[in-house]
Order: C-alpha cells, then sequence, then structure tokens
C-alpha cells in the first residue's frame, strides 16, 4: 500500500520541484562540510601530537576550522528555511485543492465520512506532511549521499577500514527491514490497544453519571487499574521485539567504531600505517552512522504523512458526478415534475425505486411517510446534491435538472435543512448568508418576518452577536428562525424545507410554523413534513413508501379514501390528543 | 514549579523504576563516551608506541585498551535497549498510576465537576490531557536528568586532564541544552500562540464547510468561504515559516555551539601538550570526548517543548480534580425510608451563588404509587428538579423529605438504590449488551436478563444478533437506533426494580411512530411504581393520573 502513496506524495512535491532541491542540495553541503572538517582537525591532532606544533603552528588550522563551522551552521540554518518553503507551498496547494473537491463533491458524500475526521485531515493531516517534506525526504537524500562520500574518501585511505564501514552500513537498513517488519506489525497491534484503551476510559468518563446511577462507579476503578496493567503487559511483550531495531543500529554503530579502533591500534603499534589516516576514518565512521540515525528518526514522520496521504487521496480519488452547464433565468414561477427517480446509495438497496411526482408552481406540498421511505433522498436530487440513478426531474415542463449548472440552479431557490447550520460569524452575517450585500435595513426586516427580531434584539449586542460567543447557545427554535430569515433575505421561487418542529418547545414551534406559513406565500414550496399539522395545512400531500408515492392529493381527499394517508394520520392521532390533555 | 512538583509526588509510587531508567539513560550517553574517548587515545597511543621502536611496541599494554573498547561497544548496545525497556515499563506503570489517580479524584465530583464537560470533545481532552501527563517521565524528566548526571560525569573526567577543557565543555554543554532552547522557545512563543489560534480557526471553517455545505452551495456562499480558508492559510503558513526560521536558527546555534567547545577544547589542550603538561594521546581523547558528549544534550530543545505542553495539561487537571464536592458526605450508615411518598416545600436551588434560582420556592407533593407529569418548557427547572433528587447538587433553602427522612441524608449512591432513570441520556457503554444490562443488577441470571429484554422489547433484536447477549454495541460493534437504546434503558430498569422510575424525556429525539410504540412498550413496567414522568412536550404524559406544570423553578 504504503509503496504506492510515497510516488504520489512526491508527485505533489513535484509542484515545489526547484524549491525542494535547493533545500535537499543546502542539507547535503552542510553534511558533506563534515568530512572537509574531520580532515582539517585530523592535521591539527596530528601536527601537535606527533609533529611538536604549538598553539601558534596550528592557528591557520583552527581558523580554517571555525570559518568551516560557521559555514556549516549558516548552510543548515538556509535548508531549514528552504525546506520549510517547499513544503509550506504543497501544504498551501493541497489544503485549497481538498476543500474545492470537497465542495464540488456536494453535501451527500461529505455526510458519509465522520465531519470531524474529515476536518482532521484538511488541518492535522496536511501538517503531517510538512515533516514528510522538510525532513524525511531531504533526509533520504543524506543518507546515500553522505555514506558514500565518506567511503570514496576512507577508502583511498585504508581500504580495510573502507571494508568494514561499507559492510556495515547496508547491513543496518537490511536488519532494520528484517526486524522491522515484525516491529511493524507489532506496532500496529499496539497501537489498535492503545486506541481501546483510551476509548474505554474515554468511554467510562462520559459513562460516568450512569454508572453513579447504579452505584457502581467505585467498581470501575479495578478495572480501569487492570486494564491499563494489562495493556503494560502485553505491550512490554511487544516492545522486547520493536525495540531491536533500534538495537541493531546501535549494534552496528557501535561494532564499526570498536573494530575501527582495534585494528588500527594494532596496525599503528607495528607501524604499518600512520597516525593520521587513522584518526581520520575514527573521526569519520560515527559520521557514517549520523544519517541512517536521523533516518529512523524521521521515519515514523514519514508513516503518518503516508497515512494522513492516504485519507487525502481518498477524498480527491471520489470522483466528481457530470455537472449540467446550462443556464437558468431568473425564474418567475417554478415547477417540478420527477419522472421514474431511482436512487440509492453505494451497493446497497435503492432508497427511490421508480418514483414519480410533481410539485406545482405556487403551491405547498408535503412530503410524508415513516423514516428511511426516501423523504430525505427525494429532496437531495431535487436540490441537485445527488443525480438520480435513472428517471428525470423536469423544470417548467421543459428543462431537465440534470443539464442545468448547479450553482444556476441553487440561485433560484433557497433551502431549510432539518438541522440548520449556524456559520462562525455575527447573527447578521449569518442571515446575509445568501446575499451579502444586503442593507440593515432588509436584515431586519427578514428578521421580523421569520419571527426572530425578538430574541435577536435581546443579545446583548443584538444582530452583531458572535455565533461563538452566546454561551448557553441557540435554541432549536431559534436556530430554525435564523435559518427562516436567510431564506426570507433571498426571496426565492421554490423553497425547499425539512420540518423539524418535533423536537422543539411548545411556543417555539408556533413561531415556527408562523414564518413558515408566511414565507411560503407565492413560492413553489416543498416540505418534509414530520407532523401532520404540517400535512394538514398543505396544498397537496406526498405519501411515500418504500421509495414509491404510495398516495398524492390534497389532504382533505386523502383524509376520507381509507389509505396510507389515513394510516399515518391514525398512528400520530395518540399524540394529538396528548396535546390536548395538556393546558 | 509547583505543578511539576505535584506531578512528581503522582509518580512517587514507581521512583525505583523511573530512577532505574534515568541510570541506564545515562549509562548509555556514559558508554558511547566511553568508547569514543578510549578509542582516541587508545590509537594515538599505539601510534606514540609504534614510533618508539621495539622496545616500546613490546611494553605497549595493548590489550585492556582494546578489551575497553570493545567493554564499551557492548554496554552501549545493551544500556540502550535495556534502558528503552525499563522507561517504557515506567511509563506503563505511570499511565495507570495516572488514571487511576484521576478516576478516584472525579468519582466523588461528578457529575457536577463535569458539567461544563458535556460535550464529547471536551472530555476526550481531558483523557488526551492524562496520556500528555504521562509523558512528562519519558519526554523531559528522563532527558533532564540523565543528561545532567552524564554531563557531571563527563565535565568532572575532563577536569583530570585540563581545567579550561573542562570549563569549556561544562559552558558548551549548558549553553546548548538550556540556554538555546530557552531562548528558541520564548522566541517562538508569540508565533506558536498565533499557530495554534490560527489551527483552531481554521478548523471551525472547515466544519463549517463540511457541516453546512448544502448551505453555503445553496446560497453560494461557498466561495467566500473558500476566500476566507486561503486568508487563514496564508497567515498561518507565514507564521509556521518565523517558526521554522526560529527552530532553524536553534539548531545551528546548537550545532556550531558544539563545534565551537571542541574547537576550544583542543585550543586548551594543544597549549598544555605543546608545554609538555598533557600527554600526545590525551589531545584526540579530549576532541573526541568533546563530540561525543553533545549527545546528551540532543534531546532537550524537544523535552523543552512538551515541558510546556504538559505544563498546560497538568494545569487543566489540576484544576477538575482540585474542585470540591457539590455535596458533603453524609453520614453512614444509609437512612431507611419508611415509605416512597417524596415531598417537596418550598425549595430553592441555583448552582452558583448570585445566579438566577433554577428552582424558585418548589412544592411538590408526590405519594407513593403515584404516576406525576410534569411539564415545563427549556429552562423551567425541570433537569435541576432531577440534579436534586438524584443528590447531584445540593438545595440552598426549604426542605425535602423521601419517605419520611430527609433528603440530606442520602449519599447520591444511597438514593440510587430507590430510584431508575429512563432518559436520553442514558449511557450506552461500548461493550456487550450483556455487561451493559449487568450494570444494573450485577447477579442477574441469564434468565432474568432475557426476561428484562422482553419487557423492553428488545428481545426479539437481540436474539437475531449472531452474538446474542455478547454482541458489542456502539462504534466497534453494532450500533442501536435511538429507539433501541431507550429500550436498553428501559431493560436496564425492569432489572434494577426499583420502588420509583424517573423519566427524563424519555422520548426526545424519536420520531412520532417510534415514540407511540416506545411509549406503549413502556406501560407496563409502571405498573406498581411510583413515577415522574418530566418533559416539554405532550407526548406520553396520557399514561401519568395527574400533570403539573413546572415554570420558572415553581409549579403553576
Amino acid at each position: 500500500m504504503s509503496q504506492r502513496i510515497d510516488p504520489r506524495l512526491m508527485a505533489e512535491g513535484r509542484r515545489t520541484r526547484g524549491v525542494l532541491y535547493f533545500a535537499i542540495g543546502l542539507g547535503v553541503s552542510a553534511a558533506l562540510l563534515v568530512i572537509l572538517q574531520a580532515i582539517l582537525l585530523a592535521h591539527v591532532v596530528r601536527d601537535v601530537a606527533f609533529g611538536h606544533a604549538n598553539l601558534a603552528a596550528v592557528a591557520p588550522l583552527l581558523w580554517a576550522l571555525a570559518g568551516l563551522f560557521v559555514l556549516r551552521a549558516g548552510l543548515s540554518y538556509a535548508s531549514e528555511i528552504v525546506a520549510f518553503k517547499a513544503s509550506g507551498g504543497i501544504k498551501s496547494y493541497l489544503r485549497e485543492t481538498l476543500l474545492s473537491h470537497i465542495l464540488k463533491l456536494g453535501p451527500v458524500p461529505a455526510a458519509d465520512e465522520q465531519s470531524a475526521d474529515l476536518a482532521g485531515t484538511m488541518i492535522e493531516g496536511i501538517e503531517a506532511l510538512e515533516p514528510y517534506f522538510s525532513r524525511y525526504v531531504p533526509q533520504m537524500a543524506l543518507v546515500v549521499a553522505v555514506p558514500l562520500a565518506i567511503l570514496a574518501l576512507v577508502f583511498p585511505v585504508d581500504w580495510i577500514s573502507g571494508l568494514i564501514l561499507l559492510g556495515a552500513g547496508p547491513l543496518i537498513p537490511l536488519f532494520m527491514v528484517f526486524v522491522g517488519y515484525r516491529a511493524e506489525a507489532i506496532n500496529q497491534r499496539q497501537w489498535q490497544k492503545l486506541l481501546l484503551m483510551s476509548a474505554h476510559f474515554l468511554d467510562v468518563m462520559q459513562g460516568l453519571t450512569t454508572l453513579k446511577l447504579f452505584g457502581r462507579a467505585r467498581d470501575e476503578i479495578g478495572i480501569v487499574a487492570r486494564i491499563s496493567d494489562d495493556y503494560r503487559k502485553t505491550t512490554m511483550a511487544g516492545l522486547r521485539v520493536a525495540f531491536l531495531t533500534s538495537a541493531v543500529l546501535e549494534f552496528f554503530a557501535s561494532l564499526a567504531i570498536a573494530l575501527v579502533a582495534v585494528i588500527f591500534g594494532s596496525r599503528l603499534l607495528h607501524g604499518t600505517i600512520d597516525f593520521y589516516p587513522a584518526f581520520l576514518v575514527l573521526l569519520l565512521a560515527p559520521e557514517y552512522f549520523v544519517p541512517l540515525r536521523g533516518l529512523s528518526t524521521h521515519y515514523h514522520a514519514r508513516m503518518s504523512a503516508i497515512a494522513a496521504a492516504r485519507r487525502m487521496f481518498d477524498v480527491l480519488d471520489m470522483p466528481l458526478a457530470a455537472a449540467g452547464t446550462a443556464l437558468l433565468p431568473q425564474m418567475s414561477a417554478v415547477d417540478i415534475v420527477c419522472e421514474d427517480l431511482q436512487f440509492g446509495y453505494g451497493a446497497g438497496e435503492p432508497v427511490l425505486d421508480g418514483l414519480s411526482c410533481s410539485f406545482q408552481a405556487g403551491q405547498i406540498t408535503a412530503i410524508v411517510g415513516a423514516s428511511g421511505v426516501g423523504k430525505t433522498s427525494l429532496a437531495r436530487l431535487l436540490l441537485k446534491f445527488a443525480a438520480p440513478a435513472q428517471g428525470r426531474i423536469i423544470i417548467n415542463g421543459t428543462l431537465d435538472l440534470a443539464t442545468v449548472a448547479p450553482e444556476s440552479w441553487w440561485q433560484n431557490l433557497a433551502w431549510v435543512p432539518q438541522n440548520p447550520r449556524l456559520f462562525h460569524g455575527s447573527i447578521a452575517a449569518n442571515i446575509r448568508l445568501g446575499n451579502p450585500a444586503a442593507d440593515d435595513a432588509a436584515v431586519r426586516e427578514a428578521a421580523k418576518r421569520a419571527r426572530a427580531l425578538e430574541f435577536i434584539e435581546a443579545q446583548p449586542q443584538g444582530f452583531e452577536t458572535m455565533i461563538g460567543d452566546l454561551g448557553q447557545g441557540l435554541s432549536g427554535g431559534q436556530i430554525q428562525r435564523i435559518a427562516l430569515a436567510r431564506a426570507f433575505l433571498k426571496d426565492p421561487k421554490l423553497l425547499i424545507l425539512d420540518e423539524a418542529t418535533a423536537n422543539l418547545d411548545l411556543e417555539s414551534e408556533a413561531l415556527v410554523l408562523e414564518a413558515i406559513a408566511e414565507l411560503a406565500v407565492g413560492r413553489t414550496v416543498i416540505v418534509i413534513a414530520h407532523r401532520m399539522a404540517m400535512a394538514e395545512r398543505a396544498d397537496n400531500v406526498l405519501v411515500l413508501e418504500t421509495g414509491r408515492v404510495a398516495a398524492f392529493g390534497p389532504p382533505a381527499q386523502l383524509r376520507d379514501v381509507d389509505g396510507a394517508y389515513a394510516r399515518l394520520l391514525q398512528a400520530y392521532e395518540a399524540e394529538t390528543s396528548e396535546a390536548a390533555l395538556c393546558v | 514549579m509547583r505543578i511539576i512538583w505535584r506531578l512528581l509526588v503522582l509518580f512517587g509510587r514507581d521512583a525505583g523504576w523511573m530512577t532505574g531508567g534515568i541510570l541506564l539513560a545515562s549509562l548509555t550517553i556514559l558508554a558511547n563516551f566511553g568508547l569514543m574517548t578510549l578509542s582516541g587515545w587508545f590509537l594515538a597511543s599505539a601510534a606514540i608506541a609504534g614510533l618508539a621502536g621495539f622496545a616500546a611496541q613490546n611494553a605497549f599494554n595493548f590489550f585492556s585498551p582494546a578489551a575497553g573498547v570493545r567493554f564499551f561497544a557492548t554496554i552501549r548496545v545493551l544500556s540502550r535497549y535495556v534502558e528503552r525497556l525499563v522507561t517504557h515499563e515506567a511509563t506503563f506503570r505511570l499511565l495507570a498510576t495516572l488514571r487511576v489517580w484521576f478516576y478516584t479524584k472525579l468519582e466523588p465530583l461528578a457529575p457536577a465537576a463535569l458539567q461544563g464537560y458535556r460535550a464529547g470533545d471536551l472530555l476526550s481532552r481531558i483523557v488526551a490531557d492524562i496520556d500528555t501527563l504521562n509523558l512528562f517521565y519519558l519526554r523531559v524528566y528522563v532527558p533532564f536528568l540523565a543528561a545532567g548526571f552524564a554531563a557531571l560525569v563527563m565535565v568532572g573526567f575532563f577536569g583530570l586532564f585540563s581545567g579550561p577543557a573542562a570549563l569549556a565543555l561544562a559552558v558548551g554543554l549548558a549553553v546548548t541544552g538550556l540556554a538555546v532552547p530557552m531562548l528558541t522557545q520564548r522566541r517562538g512563543n508569540a508565533a506558536g500562540a498565533e499557530i495554534n489560534a490560527l489551527n483552531a480557526q481554521m478548523r471551525m471553517e472547515m466544519l463549517d464547510a463540511i457541516q453546512g455545505m448544502g448551505e453555503l452551495l445553496t446560497y453560494n456562499a461557498a466561495p467566500v468561504l473558500q476566500g476566507r480558508v486561503a486568508g487563514l492559510n496564508g497567515r498561518l503558513i507565514g507564521r509556521q515559516a518565523e517558526m521554522s526560521a526560529i527552530t532553524g536558527m536553534g539548531m545551528a546555534a546548537s550545532g556550531l555551539l558544539g563545534n565551537l567547545t571542541m574547537l576550544a577544547v583542543v585550543m586548551a589542550a594543544t597549549i598544555k601538550v605543546s608545554a609538555g603538561t598533557l600527554g600526545a594521546a590525551d589531545l584526540p581523547l579530549l576532541a573526541l570526548g568533546s563530540m561525543a558528549a553533545f549527545e546528551a544534550v540532543a534531546p532537550l530543545p524537544s523535552a523543552l517543548q512538551y515541558l510546556g505542553q504538559i505544563r498546560a495539561a497538568a494545569v487543566r487537571i489540576f484544576e477538575l480534580t482540585d474542585q470540591q464536592p457539590t455535596i458533603a458526605p453524609p453520614p453512614s450508615p444509609a437512612p431507611e425510608p419508611v415509605n416512597f411518598d417524596l415531598d417537596l416545600r418550598g425549595v430553592k436551588l441555583r448552582y452558583e451563588d448570585n445566579a438566577a434560582w433554577a428552582l424558585d420556592g418548589l412544592d411538590l407533593h408526590i405519594p407513593q404509587g403515584s404516576r406525576i407529569g410534569l411539564q415545563g418548557s427549556t429552562g423551567a427547572g425541570k433537569s435541576t428538579l432531577i440534579n436534586l433528587l438524584l443528590r447531584f447538587y445540593d438545595y440552598q433553602d426549604g426542605t425535602v423529605s423521601f419517605g419520611g427522612v430527609d433528603l440530606r441524608a442520602f449519599s447520591s449512591e444511597a438514593i440510587a438504590a430507590y430510584l431508575s432513570v429512563i432518559s436520553q441520556r442514558s449511557y450506552l457503554f461500548h461493550t456487550t449488551i450483556r455487561d451493559n444490562l449487568l450494570l444494573a443488577k450485577g447477579d442477574a441470571s441469564a434468565a432474568d436478563l432475557w426476561h428484562a429484554l422482553e419487557v423492553a422489547q428488545l428481545a426479539d433484536f437481540v436474539r437475531a444478533q449472531p452474538l446474542g447477549l455478547d454482541t458489542i454495541v456502539g462504534e466497534a460493534g453494532v450500533r442501536l437506533s435511538g429507539g433501541q437504546a431507550r429500550r436498553v434503558a428501559i431493560a436496564r430498569a425492569v432489572l434494577k426494580d426499583t420502588p420509583w422510575l424517573i423519566l427524563d424525556e424519555p422520548t426526545e429525539g424519536l420520531d412520532p411512530l417510534t415514540e407511540q410504540a416506545f411509549l406503549r412498550d413502556l406501560k407496563p413496567v409502571l405498573a406498581g411504581k411510583t413515577v415522574l414522568y418530566i418533559t416539554h412536550r405532550a407526548a406520553g404524559l396520557a399514561l401519568m393520573d395527574r400533570i403539573y406544570r413546572l415554570d420558572s423553578g415553581k409549579i403553576t
């Protein structure tokens, strides 16, 4: 899996290729200066220890060393800045692309994803790519460049130690992969377990009130302790293997240094080699392993980048439905006919199965039915959030909705969903959502007609109150009314709304129903009704049963026929009679 | 600093493992230091002996240093491995200690202390905070103490050869390990805070975009939001660039300081060698030793960063656990009520001093065996009454008696023995259906469980699951619909079989058809019990004998 992600990520990286390569070049140059530094240092030590040079004699070499140190620091600083420039560009590009792709996909696929997950992918997920480009990729270059350069220097100086280093170098990744495979599997399992354990703790915290109600809260102390302890024991068993990866690295690095030292020691003693090459190799031997050590620390940056990238590519790979291009004129009335609509989600059963119906201009049509019969799906098709698998939606007798550009269709309608969303910003900005240029008087008028004026003005900052600062928050009914004010301000010819009065206070419900009634005047209104009171007030009722139309007509007519509508009325009747009980 | 001290006290129990880990971490650093210094000295000494002729060659003890080199290499490998095992063992022990400590502290405070933490993400932040605190040992304590200990040994060792060299090393280590990271962090603070704020803002915009997409699209407001996100992203990248420049500067400075320290050590040694007061072989020893020594301070910048996060997490956690219980524990043993009448007279309750009264002179009499409906809109005091009855909050004025006994004589555990609550907030644990039911009655037999499921009309559903009672509910298993989850609450109430039943908006959030079926099945459960049915709606009130209306904390 991950093999496919790396090249794709690098392909994204190519957008800022020049900058990225420049950053890598700077990093590699800084690392290669280490070799020069070692040569100079070895000269200093030889001259002092064996050439009887004093401080003044080696001063030029020391100055040169100091210069190298400064140069190296400068290069590493520059490479850091340039590497961020590269990864910053990639992050901005991906964030913009992802957001616009999600918006093009529309609300239906987004609703299937956990919204917090999706937001996480676009914030933390994209951030996780930064170390991939600014650390892991440059480190990969170092892992190749630095050992090769050191070998190139060491072999001509002393082929024996060259062989030792050459032998140890490639063995490390080999063994790390060997042990790493097992360790990776163990890591994954441990990670799952850790999540489970954290989830259990969260579960206990969330259910603490329930536990107390059953007098069981104290018992959990023992369970929390036991689960944490179990986790420790199994995890430690796994870690004993997982930590072998770092032990392997340590083993070869220490072994190589010890070997170089012992072999040189014996050759130096017998005078078969000079001190200078021996010391130079000893200085370079630890540096030989530094990039590998760095790689193993940045490796988990790669793992999390890969995981994040996979989620990103999953979203980017979701195909966009072909959108229409026809532009609608500003319509004075909207009349809709649905012909034989088929629609389902994924490979599941069709939700709408050959549904045909019509919504007449200037009339209120209520869609009723038990949950799961396809009310919401029908609304999604009418809103062009999804396209029917089969069948057509005809606007004003001639135009197939499939050919219409979505933005152009949306210009002509307003939608009030069951749980309207208030966006980050002021109440006024929320009402102005579709009409940012509207003046204060218009916003006020819309709020008034939506029966929202009173409570908005009761807020400390009135219309300028920020949604996030509301403390207790707005009640469901108040949110509904702000959403209705949006629709009033837009003044569309078609209104699609999901009546959500089921969970409102009685007072709120009355106000929301009043506002809906006023908004409906002179428009084509399609309302998903959850209560029969709403349906009874409609011009027409569309009763759905398992994806098909069970009945259609004015409520007064349907009421008297022994059919689907009458059955629904009966089921709701109990509630109506209870409402009468309560004064 | 006080917070760090409190953390250390908390961790006291596992002091043995903790100290062991620190010693091993120091040993790992020192083994490498030993390997490098000895190798440098060994090469130079062998070369000197080799140049000095045959006699010197024979006199040179080759084997001890060669064995020493191998010894340090072996110790390095072993101690690194064992160190990681021991520090992780300690970390997991600490995690268990912390969780148990936190839970034990919080349990008596719940649910009042968690009132503001209802929302799931705040609670998960608390759980994440505990995980963060747990890193204190591994990421802060070990690196700092191991570096400190190893540095003392290494500087002391240098002191044996040259005072100035030891001084240079001490200064170099302190500046690189402490001063540079502190300066870097201070300079990065402003940018870091702004990065967090920008990230939070961007998260809000993204959630708006995803959750409100339908409205954004139909109101043609998406381009505006995209513009805002692009603006935020631009600012974020700008701040991050600043941050990366600061980090880069810190890293470059650390590298430079390490190298300059080595240069100073070499100069100090050179002076002594040319003066003849230091052996020639000690120069490479000191040069290599000074390079190896900086391994100790390498993890300190990130340790310092963790320290900031950990302190923030600790402040939040201690804030929570330092709260006082809202109810003073009543003297034990719990009293025996003579009957199950409830009587409230002139009861006043508010959550904070100077706040408005949530219950404002409430009079309510519920005789044993009656079924009382209590209707009121949001904020009328319905949940407050339940909080009072369950002894989650104390009342400030008036009298409440339960079965002829002052309610204040009951703890919330004691009163829970007489009351069952069915509400939309009845929590389903992410475990098996069996465990979720056994919660109500630990010694219930399988037959008891099935009976309760029958009454709750959930038996057919459970039987249809391949694992039956052992089906796991929640994210990892079968998702229950809102109606089914409510039925589990009924089954629990059946199992617990208390004289009192409180129905707290039991049908909230159910669609009308499901609601009807639920109320129908609830009916037999109410038989023979004293029932308080609290709701803001009309549904279900027909099952009650009397209905009162609650408004602004009083019966109207």
